[in-house]
């Protein structure tokens, strides 16, 4: 008896310690992303960023931490209690979970879950959904209960074309084993094969962990923190703490599947892999110390009217791709013309304000003219 | 359970937006009435910073009031200072120098565009763009600097003295002012590369609050806001005051009164702005800028006067009644930001929640000088 | 779009601009430039001539004051006595609530004796309610060291 759990006894034991070293490495890079936001966006901004603690700041998130965790946990009167304390910890969970499966290099993996790696991002990633809904509901607060349901309805609307660009990666790749993915793109990453899955996938990834121009559910000078607003001390850390997690994520399957992954010259896999990211991550908060943030309505039409419809239109591609054994370039060719219709289209849509006001400036400069004759 | 199927309709809710909101401007209170995001009513209150300063005009001696006005409109101490010394000057029927004059308009104008610079940041910040909002600090730092090496304080300055200025300007005065325009020019063009043109700042602002002039002029709008909607009205242009007659410079006028054309009115006005100073700076006349007033208590005779000009938030007016003893019988002033404000339940119906911090930020209103 | 992809390159220039010169400066160490004119809080100014100072306790600044902020006694100079010094009263007590003090100026505008100057002085704290109560000793001690800074000298008497 004992000899048939001995092999169960050893792999929970195993999986135990990688799920451990998981969340160090986890908390770690957390921690550097904090630093990395303060500090990149400071210098953006012509500023500092932190500079009291330690060398360059280093130690300023584990000081954030700190005063976090021994902040008053503070939960107001009205919120539902058990609602209120869940709803951290689902999302930090379905945060979690989703690095099961997230291999850093062929070896550096917690369990490949082989055919179902994929599968499995893309179901546990919408868990989260239901943790800030909740904590907008249970904080008994309305702000939060508005920024709940901006929450629900902007990270649904995000999921589909996510989705289907999973769906369009696995009908090029035949697979959904992440392993394989990154093994697949060794000579073309897929950035070139499928540029139009590349831009679908980094916005809706924007959109999903929200960060600006998509940060409407949270947004501080419309809704005050939107779910967050009652929450303080641990439970507010937890919060930040998935929500870098997520950004980590989006980063890391964006150069996985699309930027090849581990793959690259003379360093080791784990060192591409990492700067591959970090590349990523950097270009996400130059966005954000550049745009302004859109209103819920303009993201939900652009969410149905431009990404869903270009997702659909990707996984077609593909299937002819994939049916017709096409050459990869011809992949690419179909995709940069979907982005290219749909890019005009947009540009269309989103540079009407601004055509009106070239129209407009006209106008009055020929008012001016008229009234200098 | 039963009586939840049977009225199973929706009702409104009504959002408490301040006075501890991070997008109102100070301490303004909104109750909106929502239904889902849409505002169908908007119930504004304030006072939650009244100081009383009209009534403490009536105990304080004419030189002190100057300080009350500093308070009044703390973005744009220098037009507020300047307003109220035009209108005891007239009380006192006496001119000052044309050195003080110039130098008035010149600071005056320097205060609007800092003031229009902290408005181009906090709109940023209020559509979600912080960037602009710390670029545009740069320019406005160097102004107060400024201020502060010629009056002393960075914004409460009580530089203006009835009939003339408290001391000389110091002597690299035209250097100084000459080094930072400049600057300003680059803080205005990152501005207007990082938020004017900006696609989504536009999708966030045009046709967004829009008021037409009609009712633009039905509400006493005053200013850029009023200036937005297509109405060339400019205290400076229309009733020159000060010395703003020898200056060559033009009037932006928006075309649809939304939230973008307030915002590119300003925008345009700090570059009318810095043309000002640029003829001023090259016309600055010789001469003593001492009131000659001296150190006499100020007893203007009775009478009345009504004196306005224009704030970078519009017409602010001055009505001071003097009974001959050396503290005003009444001051009453109608400040700029209230009468814009009152626009707001009109401009926020049927607009998003989210649109609301951008039509308030857009209307640039100044709590102090709201409740005063 | 394209006024999107001028504001990416903006600030891409910008954090280029931001890693070699960025505009901040850390405080305690490099400590605010104050300009020569910096109006800080009042302190009364030392004649070093006679050694007293030069307020005789006239109240004219504290009648002038917008928010009452002063108050001040004079007394019987000893030194008129004995002839060493032309101030027939001299300042007693002075006192000047710091937290009612808004800074603007008017005291020093209407003194007849130069004997208050607003002095570079604006990092005052304290940690008990009455310590923004500042006394003759402190007056005069934030004004002579505002003296000896700046090089002040009373206005040439006419």
């Amino acid at each position: 008896m004992i000899a048939s759990t001995g092999p169960y006894f050893q792999d929970a034991i195993s999986t135990l310690i990688s799920l451990l070293t998981l969340f160090s490495f986890l908390a770690v890079t957390v921690l550097s992303l904090v630093w990395l936001e303060r500090k990149a966006l400071g210098r953006l901004q012509l500023r500092l960023g932190p500079t009291r603690t330690g060398p360059f700041g280093l130690l300023q998130p584990i000081a954030d931490a700190v005063k976090l965790v021994l902040k008053e946990d503070i939960v107001p009167n009205e919120a539902e209690k058990v609602i209120f304390w869940v709803a951290p910890i689902i999302v930090v969970i379905s945060a979690f979970m989703l690095w099961v499966t997230i291999p850093l290099t062929p070896s550096i993996v917690v369990q490949n879950l082989e055919n179902m790696g994929l599968f499995y991002v893309g179901a546990v990633g919408v868990i989260g959904i239901l943790g800030l809904v909740l904590a907008g509901w249970g904080s008994a607060n309305k702000y939060g209960v508005i920024g709940g349901l901006r929450a629900a309805a902007q990270l649904i609307s995000y999921e589909i074309p996510l989705i289907m660009v999973f769906v369009s990666i696995a009908i090029v790749t035949q697979t959904f084993n992440l392993v394989e993915i990154v093994n697949l793109q060794s000579p073309v990453p897929f950035i070139l094969v499928l540029p139009l899955g590349f831009v679908l996938f980094f916005v809706s990834g924007l959109a999903e962990v929200g960060r600006t121009p998509f940060d409407i559910y949270f947004a501080e000078s419309e809704i005050v923190g939107g779910p967050f607003v009652e929450y303080s001390g641990a439970h507010w850390a937890v919060f930040f703490l998935s929500e870098y997690i997520n950004t980590f994520a989006i980063a890391t399957l964006t150069v996985l599947l699309f930027l090849g992954g581990w793959s690259g010259p003379f360093l080791p896999s784990i060192v591409w892999l990492l700067i591959k990211i970090y590349a990523v991550i950097l270009l996400i908060f130059w966005i954000r110390g550049t745009l302004p943030r859109l209103r819920i309505d303009q993201l939900m039409a652009f969410a149905w009217k431009v990404m869903v419809p270009l997702s659909f239109y990707l996984v077609v591609c593909c299937s002819i791709y994939v049916f017709y054994g096409l050459p990869w370039w011809a992949l690419t060719v179909m995709s940069i013309f979907g982005l290219g219709v749909v890019g005009v289209i947009i540009y269309q849509y989103i540079t009407a304000p601004a055509r009106k006001v070239a129209e407009v400036r006209e106008r009055l400069r020929l008012l001016q003219m008229s009234q200098e004759e | 359970m039963m009586q939840d199927q049977q009225d199973n309709q929706t009702i409104d809710m009504m959002l408490n937006m301040g006075p501890q909101h991070p997008s109102t401007h100070g301490v303004f209170r909104m109750e909106l009435r929502i239904d889902g995001e849409k505002i169908i009513d908007v119930k504004p209150h304030i006072g939650y910073l009244h100081r009383g300063s009209e009534k403490l005009s009536e105990g304080e001696q004419y030189h002190q009031i100057i300080t009350l006005f500093d308070r009044m409109d703390y973005l744009a101490n220098f037009n507020n200072e300047l307003v109220y010394c035009m209108a005891v000057e007239r009380l006192l029927d006496m001119e000052p120098s044309k050195r003080t004059e110039y130098i008035r308009v010149i600071l005056c104008e320097l205060n609007r565009i800092a003031s229009h610079l902290l408005y181009v940041g906090t709109i940023g910040l209020d559509a979600g763009a912080m960037t602009p909002a710390l670029f545009s600090f740069i320019g406005r730092d160097r102004i107060q600097t400024l201020f502060e090496s010629i009056s002393g304080a960075r914004m409460m300055h009580n530089y203006f003295k009835i009939g003339g200025l408290k001391q000389e300007v110091p002597d690299d005065f035209v250097r100084m002012v000459k080094d930072i325009m400049p600057v300003i020019r680059r803080d205005i063009d990152q501005t207007e590369k990082l938020l004017t043109f900006n696609e989504i700042f536009l999708s966030r602002t045009k046709d967004i609050g829009v008021i037409t002039a009609e009712q633009a002029i039905d509400y006493g709008l005053t200013g850029p806001c009023l200036r937005g909607s297509g109405i060339n009205y400019d205290v400076r242009k229309s009733e020159p005051y000060s010395v703003y007659q020898d200056f060559d410079f033009d009037v932006p006028v928006g075309l649809d009164g939304d939230c973008w054309d307030r915002h590119w009115v300003r925008v345009k006005e700090m570059h009318e702005s810095l043309r000002i100073i640029e003829q001023a700076i090259d016309k600055l006349p010789d001469g003593d800028v001492a009131s000659p007033l001296g150190r006499r208590l100020i007893r203007p005779s009775e009478g009345e006067v009504y004196v306005k000009a224009e704030n970078p938030r519009g017409e602010i007016g001055v009505y001071l009644v003097s009974d001959g003893t050396d503290k005003p019988y009444r001051l009453k002033v109608r400040p700029p930001s209230f009468c814009n404000l009152s626009a707001i339940q009109l401009l926020l119906q049927n607009s998003w929640v989210a649109d609301s911090v951008v039509i308030l930020g857009s209307l640039d209103i100044v709590l102090g000088e709201v409740d005063r | 779009m394209l006024s999107t992809v001028k504001g990416m390159i903006q600030t891409l220039s910008s954090t280029w601009r931001g890693l070699r010169k960025p505009v901040t400066k850390l405080y305690p160490e490099n400590p605010t430039v104050l300009q020569n004119r910096f109006m800080g809080f009042p302190g009364l100014t030392w004649d070093k001539d006679i050694d007293e100072p030069f307020c005789t306790g006239c109240m004219v600044c504290i009648r002038n004051c917008p928010t009452q902020c002063m108050t001040a006694t004079m007394k019987d100079n000893p030194k008129f006595a004995d002839e060493s010094s032309k101030r027939r009263k001299i300042v007693d007590e002075f006192e000047i609530n710091l937290n009612r003090c808004i800074l603007c100026g008017i005291c020093v505008d209407v003194c007849n004796f130069d004997a208050i100057v607003m002095t570079h002085e604006h990092e005052e704290s304290g940690s008990y309610r009455d310590g923004s109560r500042m006394k003759l000793d402190g007056l005069l001690e934030i004004g002579g060291k505002y003296q000896t800074q700046s090089g002040w000298k009373p206005a040439p008497k006419d």
